[in-house]
This record gives structure tokens, sequence and C-alpha cells, in this order.
């Protein structure tokens, strides 16, 4: 196999024709986005197109320096099976991961639920979302996973809604216990003036007349808001003499004759 | 009324305490003024929206009302024209709400004013007076709230706060809200602000979920 100077001089200029051209619409491809996804992954994709690039300008510049790339495709095709049988799964994950990025349902700190993991999103990257758990657990999701389950994002929408079921002693006047919990709830900064908190009395239970309380607040201190006014509207009841009962149930026992006229004691 | 803050000087430092915030500072000049009503108990936004009893106003006519808007306190350390940020608090009873629907509207710091034609007297450490300028150039429009970015709101200060912002009515249902940067009332002193924006251009909000 000879190799003349001119082959060579074409193979050196073919390769950094392609490192250029990669440079550019890498720096093309960094000034689009290099706001709309995170630096990880940025540097993942930018890598991925360089070496795509060189790769495309070097076999295209082979003959140049005697070497066949049609043969080293054959073998690469062989070589092209296994790997990728091997490795599917990572295919899987990659093409997802891209998905994910373009359709964008979570975004890095959103709190979101996904099969029985929830928390916060630490981190999207280009093969697996990372999730820490309120508890404070590493959770690897792998985005194959990510991208064929439901995904419930509890921040996407700006305000959500809680509910609680209040049960009352049935001596108690339920329109006052509303007018206490209307009360707490017009004083708490975060249950939303519009959407309009409901409280109304939603069943006659067995032990209690149940009212049910619904409150907006904004996503982001839902939970915190949700605690506090519970524990508040508890207390407020406690303080005037409303009391939430433990469940219970009344037997009446009858002493006399039974209908055949035995008697009866218990 | 009461102003809770104690500014001690020991060891050469300053020790500012307010309730159960403690603070120790440089030898430097404190200031004190009112800031945008955003950041109690939690800063979740940065709209406000005022609430006012419906005004109609004619095709084609200007209408300036003033009306009250609740303000928080800002505490800053000032040193070679640096600001640091101290304390914020307030007077006021903060309340949240949502202008717009679920899924696309925004969170706002909510406030009930009357509406006036000329200056109110207002409570100093609770509130401060909005000049509102109300633009319509189409149909009668009704009123009765306006919606403004916190981000590109101007306080001037001298007795009472004041801030001045204009609202263009786009429709019976839209209309897009700026902030002025000019006092009410001339010889006020500009607040130091805890979000500065430079420009106002750009920094309108569109209300397009209702004017009242």
């Amino acid at each position: 196999m000879s190799v003349s100077v001119e082959g060579l001089l074409i193979f050196a200029f073919a390769v950094a024709l392609g490192v250029i051209v990669a440079k550019i619409i890498g720096i093309y491809i960094r000034r689009t986005l290099a706001e709309k996804i995170p630096k990880n992954e940025l540097n993942l994709i930018l890598k991925i197109v360089n070496v795509t690039i060189i790769a495309v300008f070097v076999l295209f510049a082979l003959p140049f320096v005697g070497v066949n790339p049609s043969g080293l495709i054959a073998a690469g095709g062989f070589a092209g099976l296994v790997v990728g049988f091997a490795s599917r799964s990572v295919v899987a994950n990659l093409v997802s991961g891209i998905f994910l990025m373009a359709e964008r349902p979570v975004r890095i700190g959103d709190q979101i639920m996904v099969g029985d993991v929830a928390g916060f999103v630490e981190d999207i990257q280009i093969l697996s979302t990372i999730i820490r758990t309120y508890d404070g657990l590493f959770v690897r999701i792998p985005n194959e996973k990510m991208f064929t389950s439901n995904i419930v994002n509890l921040v996407a929408n700006p305000v959500r809604r809680f509910e609680y079921v209040i049960g009352i002693s049935y001596k108690d006047d339920a329109e006052r216990a509303i007018e206490i919990i209307r009360r707490v709830i017009d004083e708490h900064p975060f249950a939303l003036k519009n959407p309009e908190p409901q409280i109304f009395v939603d069943e006659l239970g067995e032990s209690s007349v149940n009212i049910v309380v619904r409150v907006w607040s904004p996503s982001s201190v839902w939970y915190d808001a949700k605690t506090e006014i519970l524990w508040k509207i508890k207390v407020e009841l406690e303080k005037a003499g409303i009391e939430i009962p433990f469940p219970q149930r009344v037997v009446w026992l009858r002493r006399g004759k039974d209908e055949l006229g035995k008697d009866v004691s218990a | 009324m009461f102003v809770p803050i104690k500014l001690e000087r020991k060891n050469g430092r300053l020790i500012y305490v307010r309730d159960d915030v403690r603070k120790i500072l440089p030898e430097c000049e404190i200031v004190v003024n009112p800031v945008e009503p955003i950041n109690l108990p939690k800063n979740v936004t940065k709209y406000l929206e005022i609430d006012f009893p419906p005004i109609l106003i004619k095709p084609n006519a200007v209408e300036t009302i003033y009306l009250k808007f609740p303000i928080e306190i800002g505490v800053f350390a000032k040193h070679d024209d640096k600001i640091a940020v101290v304390d914020v608090f307030t007077f006021d009873k903060p309340k949240y709400t949502l202008y717009g629907n679920p899924k696309n509207g925004v969170v706002c710091r909510w406030f009930w004013s009357e509406v006036y034609y000329e200056i109110p007297e207002v409570d100093p450490l609770r509130e401060g007076v909005l000049k509102l300028v109300v633009r319509n150039g189409g149909d009668w429009v009704e009123v009765g709230k306006v919606v403004l970015d916190c981000h590109a709101m101007k306080i001037y200060y001298s007795e009472f706060a004041s801030c001045w912002a204009e609202m263009k009515i786009l429709s019976r249902i839209s209309a897009e809200t700026t902030f002025i940067d000019k006092p009410i009332v001339e010889g006020m002193k500009k607040a130091i602000e805890l979000y500065t924006t430079r420009r106002l251009i750009g920094r309108a909000f569109t209300m397009e979920w209702g004017l009242k």
C-alpha cells in the first residue's frame, strides 16, 4: 500500500476541515441551546456532535491514504451488531433522554412523582434522571422508564388545591365551625383569595358531621400551607369548644320483657 | 407606631436586632425605606394585584386615579454606593391570589383599595399611594383591578411611599401595565430597590385574563 504526499495532505486537510466545521456547528449549538438545557447535557451533546462530524470527514478522507472504508464498514458491521444488541437499553435510554429534553415534562428543581418515587428532580442527564426523594434518598431513574411512565409534576402549574375533611360533633354548630375555618383560611397568606376556598358540610357521617375544606395555594408552598392551616383549624375549633370526635357507636341497653314475655336485662 | 428595630454599637461593629433577627454589621450607613411588597412571608411571585371598586371609563379617555398599595420595609447597609440587604419586614398581613386560571395564570400579592381622585391619607408604615393613569383608546370599559410587575416597581418616598403606573387598555378584557420612573409629588426621594430593572421598556405586564 503506497501513500502519496498529496494523499496525506488531502487527508490532513479533510481532518482539519472537519475540526473547523465541528467547531462552527458547536458554537452555533452552544448559542442556541445555552439557556434552554442544563450545562452538563449541552456539553454531552457538543461532544457527540463534534465526534460525529470529525468521524464523517475522516471516513471520506480515508481513501486518500489508501484505506478502503468499505472494508472497515464490513468489519464494523458485525461488531456493530454485537455492540448494538449489548447496548440496546443504553440506546433506548439515550433516545428517551433526547425526547425528554425536547418535550420537557419536568425541569430541574420540580417536584414530581414517577411510579412509587416522589421527590425533587436533581438532574436530567442524557441516560437517566436523578431524583432526591423527600426523605433525602438518591434515586436514579433510567430515561426509558421516565419516558414510558406516567409522570405527575406537582409544580407544573402555578397553583394547586388541597383538601381536608374535618368531622365535628353532632351537638356542635356546623355554621359556626365553617365561620371559624373560613377565618383561619382568610388569615393565612398563602391560602389564595382567588380561586376562592370552598367550605361546606359534605356528609352526615357515623360519628361526625363532615365538613369539606378546599383551599388553593401557590404550588411552591402548598405543603407548608396545608400543614399550617390544618393545625390552626384544629386549635381554633378547640378554642371555640367545637369537638372533633373520635369514631363512636351508640349502644342502647334495654330492660323489660321481649315479644314472648320473657325478661330482658341486657 | 413602634418600629421594632434596635441598632447598637459594640466593639466597633453595629448590632442590628429586630424580633428574632440579629445581625452584626461593620460601621456603615444604614438606610431604611419602603420596598416592593412581594417578599413576605416568602417570595413566591413578582406580581402585585390591587382590586378596587370597578370604575367605568369612557371611550378614548384618560382617567387618573389613586389607589393604596401595600409596602414592605427594607433595611440596607450602604458603603461607597454599594448596597447590601440587611432585613425586610412588614406591618401588613400579606395575602396572595391567582390572576388568571390555574394552568396559565400568575400568583400575585393581593391588596384591596378604595378608589381616590386625589392623594389619600395612608398609614405610612403599611401602605403607599399608587397613581394609576388608565388610557382607554377603545370602547367603554370597566376596570376593577390592576396587576403590576413589581420587579420594575419604582418607589419614591417622603412622609409616605408612592409609585406611578400606567394602564393601557387593549380590549374589554386586556390591558398593559407599566411603571413610570417619576415621583408623584416633586421632592420625593427614590427608594433603594430590592429588584433593580434599569430598562422599564419591555417590562410591561399584559393583563389578559380580565380587568375586574
